[in-house]
């Protein structure tokens, strides 16, 4: 333990550092210290007890009871005294003891003389001040041994009072720490609050039993909705977008716990169309059954929008590619604009540039919304056309706003058009199309947004000259086939004036229907860009310019050949039809030819078959070995020389067969 | 001379920038049994046909040089000279109906000789 006698100025720090800790000085006086004073005078019988606590230059009194000052300074202290002694100090008559027969409280008033004070010891065994009680006149018998020992438990109740405190002191410091604490969780709390709402995250109740949703601030803000208590479930379920309804949940899936949890949709805002991803959990009842349902909204209309529009451009490229006409590109693009963009109004124009009007074309439009149709100015509108002309897309957000519209903003208004965005199609060098697309309500654009309508305006360009340069080649392919029809004209013609003596008609004409029939040939390949024909347009054309095609029967699936096999084919039928016209089935007025055709084998090996049958012709023999005709025909398809050819007593039936890799050879 | 009248010959009127076919198409003409006139483009027709009522038949290529091609042409001659039958050819391959002026008809260069010589006759008649 500790040793009585300190020295003095180790005393006296650890003495101010055991009142610092116990936070005494100068606290407004407490009942609890009051009353030791009121029962220490009472044991004691004197006027006068104190609790004096003592520092430096002054003692200072945390409860007194008969004794007006609050403190005194030291040269008053009569306590100072009882600091140095664990034991209780007495003064029987203080005008007779040389430590205080000069104290001004002595020798002046209140002319105290008896003086008994009990140490405060701390439980770390430091004297912080004394528990004293004093008298105006002299005992000279001190205290009795009982209020001795009741002034010394006294004293020590002072110190477990001071501990009491600054336990239950600490405890606030706790209570204050932990406060803080949950205060600054709350500001966290708030501060992820105010981050969700950037973020755009709700949160929402729904009782199922009631129907009631209760939400955060948030949840209405997403909604468009004033903060109530609560609403009625059907006031969210009607604001679902048409086009979305079904993906919500319902009073009947909400019951049984069917409907989906994590949903995506579409709602009517006064701010327009907004995406909502919603995602819920079921609470259940004792009997299993839901009958809560406990969720979190956000708004994700700038990544659904995000997404839409790559999508947009990825179906853009599919249908750009598949249409050949500039006026179906526009409209696709326009569709596919609008529904990234959540317009209400998409189409495409046809442009007068030197006029400066637009003639509208039909259109899509929201449900609800009228289209903008006939002829119109585009100066009547504003002066955006100046950049339309340069080939610039123009996005006015607000036509209320942008100056190039803002003077004539009321005549869009009347319109319903709010937001404007016109992207001009050039075609060999003429503004001719413009694209647009309609927002009735102001529209948040990103830079995003507007890069992609941007793009979406070269890429119609882009495939608008591809068109062109296909429309160009097509062209080019109508002059060559033209020129190439009036060459074999001029042959004609030729031929008809250098054979003019041949007494020998039929082998002019014969000539004359081969040129004839290599001119079908090219017909059909013609269609196709030279580059292959449909076999059966082959054969019809060729019956019909013989007039035969109601007397021969077709048999097979139609094929494509390339141009070497069309020639072939087509050369073949005219020798054979003219043969028959001449001498076989063809040549009376019943009889009829079987042109049967198909495929054996597979890949590579796979042949073409083709089966010329007369039936119902006079008997026929074979003729004409040496001419044309014959040598043509047993050339066979394509030159194989596959031909088996048989004069039976019900006409000729003729073989021939040949790779399909060879007939369907592109080059020529 | 005698006191017989030959029947008077219908005439048509052949129009054709090339001049080999144009020989073709006079021949064609001429060997049906029809007077021919030749023109080398659509404003020598018009001329023709200001200056002579006897043309029965245009017969018109489509493709020639000048301020109209034989479209133009047939379309002002059933306009002006209503009466007038039109045979048209061309190397295109095909020309749609509803481009074709009333009562005209349309033949693919190279034409077959007896498919036309046929529509002169049924016009003719």
């Amino acid at each position: 333990m500790r040793q009585t006698n300190y020295d003095d100025q180790t005393d006296l720090h650890e003495r101010i550092e055991a009142l610092e800790a116990y936070d005494i000085m100068d606290t407004p006086p407490e009942p609890e210290f009051d009353g030791i004073v009121q029962i220490a005078r009472v044991i004691c019988r004197t006027p006068v007890a104190l609790i004096s606590l003592v520092e430096e230059n002054r003692q200072w009194f945390k409860a007194r009871v008969g004794f007006e000052p609050c403190e005194t300074p030291m040269a008053g202290s009569v306590c100072q005294y009882a600091l140095l002694s664990r034991e209780l100090l007495e003064i029987p008559d203080l005008t007779a003891d040389p430590r205080t027969k000069d104290n001004p409280l002595v020798t002046d008033e209140p002319f105290i003389r008896f003086y008994a004070g009990a140490p405060l010891i701390t439980p770390d065994g430091i004297i912080i001040g004394s528990l004293c009680v004093i008298d105006t006149v002299i005992r000279p018998e001190g205290l009795d041994e009982e209020q001795a020992d009741g002034l010394q438990a006294l004293a020590s109740q002072v110190i477990a009072l001071f501990e009491a405190r600054r336990l239950s002191q600490r405890k606030d410091d706790l209570f204050r720490r932990q406060k803080g604490i949950t205060a600054s969780l709350r500001n966290a709390a708030k501060e992820t609050l105010a981050a969700q709402e950037a973020g755009g995250v709700g949160t929402f109740e729904i009782d199922l039993t009631r129907n009631e949703l209760r939400a955060s601030p948030e949840f209405y803000r997403i909604f468009h909705l004033p903060p109530a208590r609560s609403y009625p479930t059907s006031v969210f379920e009607t604001m679902v977008f048409s086009d979305d309804k079904g993906t919500q949940s319902t009073q009947a899936n909400r019951a049984d716990g069917s409907a989906a949890l994590d949903v995506e949709y579409r709602i009517n805002t006064p701010a327009g169309l907004r995406w909502i991803s919603r995602t819920a959990n079921f609470i259940r009842g004792e009997n299993g059954l839901p009958v809560k349902m406990i969720g979190a909204v956000k708004d994700v209309t700038v990544t659904r929008r995000a997404a839409a529009r790559i999508q947009a451009l990825l179906d853009l490229g599919d249908r750009l590619t598949q249409l050949s006409d500039i006026e179906s590109m526009a409209s696709a693009a326009a569709d596919l604009m609008a529904k990234a963009l959540d317009a209400t109004r998409a189409g495409f124009g046809i442009v007068d540039p030197v006029n400066e009007t637009v003639l509208m074309q039909p259109q899509w439009t929201a449900p609800g919304i009228t289209p903008v149709t006939g002829l119109h100015h585009f100066r009547a509108y504003g002066s955006f056309i100046n950049d339309l002309k340069m080939g610039n897309p123009v996005v006015i957000p607000d036509v209320t706003q942008d100056p190039r519209t803002a003077a004539n903003a009321q005549a869009l208004l009347d319109l319903g058009i709010r937001v404007l965005v016109n992207v001009p199609v050039i075609d060999q060098g003429n503004f001719s199309l413009v694209v647009f697309v309609h927002h009735d309500m102001p529209y948040q654009w990103s830079n995003e947004e507007i890069a992609f309508v941007r793009s979406f305006g070269d890429r119609i360009q882009a495939a608008i000259a591809r068109v062109r340069a296909e429309s160009e080649q097509q062209l080019l392919h109508r002059e060559m086939g033209h020129r190439l029809k009036n060459t074999l004209s001029m042959v004609l013609a030729i031929a008809t004036q250098t054979l003019r003596p041949v007494k020998e008609r039929q082998y002019v004409e014969a000539f004359e229907r081969r040129v004839h029939a290599l001119s079908t040939a090219h017909d059909v390949l013609f269609e196709r860009n030279w580059s292959s024909a449909a076999i059966v347009q082959v054969m019809e054309r060729t019956f019909d310019r013989l007039s035969v095609r109601d007397r021969v029967v077709l048999q097979g699936e139609d094929l494509t050949f390339g141009p070497k096999g069309t020639l072939s084919l087509s050369l073949l039928l005219h020798e054979l039809t003219t043969n028959a016209i001449k001498y076989g089935a063809l040549s009376n007025t019943t009889g009829k030819v079987v042109l049967r055709w198909y495929l054996t084998g597979e890949g590579e090996n796979t042949t073409f078959h083709l089966d010329w049958q007369e039936i119902g012709g006079p008997p026929v023999h074979d003729v004409d070995k040496a001419g044309f005709g014959s040598k043509l025909i047993k050339m066979g398809l394509g030159g194989t020389g596959k031909v088996d050819v048989r004069y039976e007593s019900s006409g000729l039936i003729l073989r021939m067969e040949a790779t399909l890799h060879q007939l369907q050879q592109a080059e020529h | 001379m005698g006191t017989f009248n030959p029947p008077k010959k219908n005439v048509v009127l052949v129009v054709e920038d090339e001049p080999l076919l144009l020989m073709a198409a006079v021949d064609l003409v001429e060997e049906a049994g029809f007077e021919a006139v030749e023109a080398r483009n659509a404003d020598e027709a018009i001329e023709i046909l200001n200056a002579r009522e006897d043309i029965r038949i245009v017969f018109t290529d489509i493709d020639m040089p000048g301020s109209m091609d034989g479209m133009k042409l047939a379309a002002m001659v059933r306009d002006r000279w209503p009466p007038v039958e039109i045979i048209i050819v061309s190397g295109h391959r095909k020309v749609a109906d509803d481009d074709l002026p009333a009562r005209s008809v349309f033949f693919s260069k190279p034409y077959d000789v007896d498919r036309v010589t046929a529509q002169l006759h049924a016009m003719a008649a």
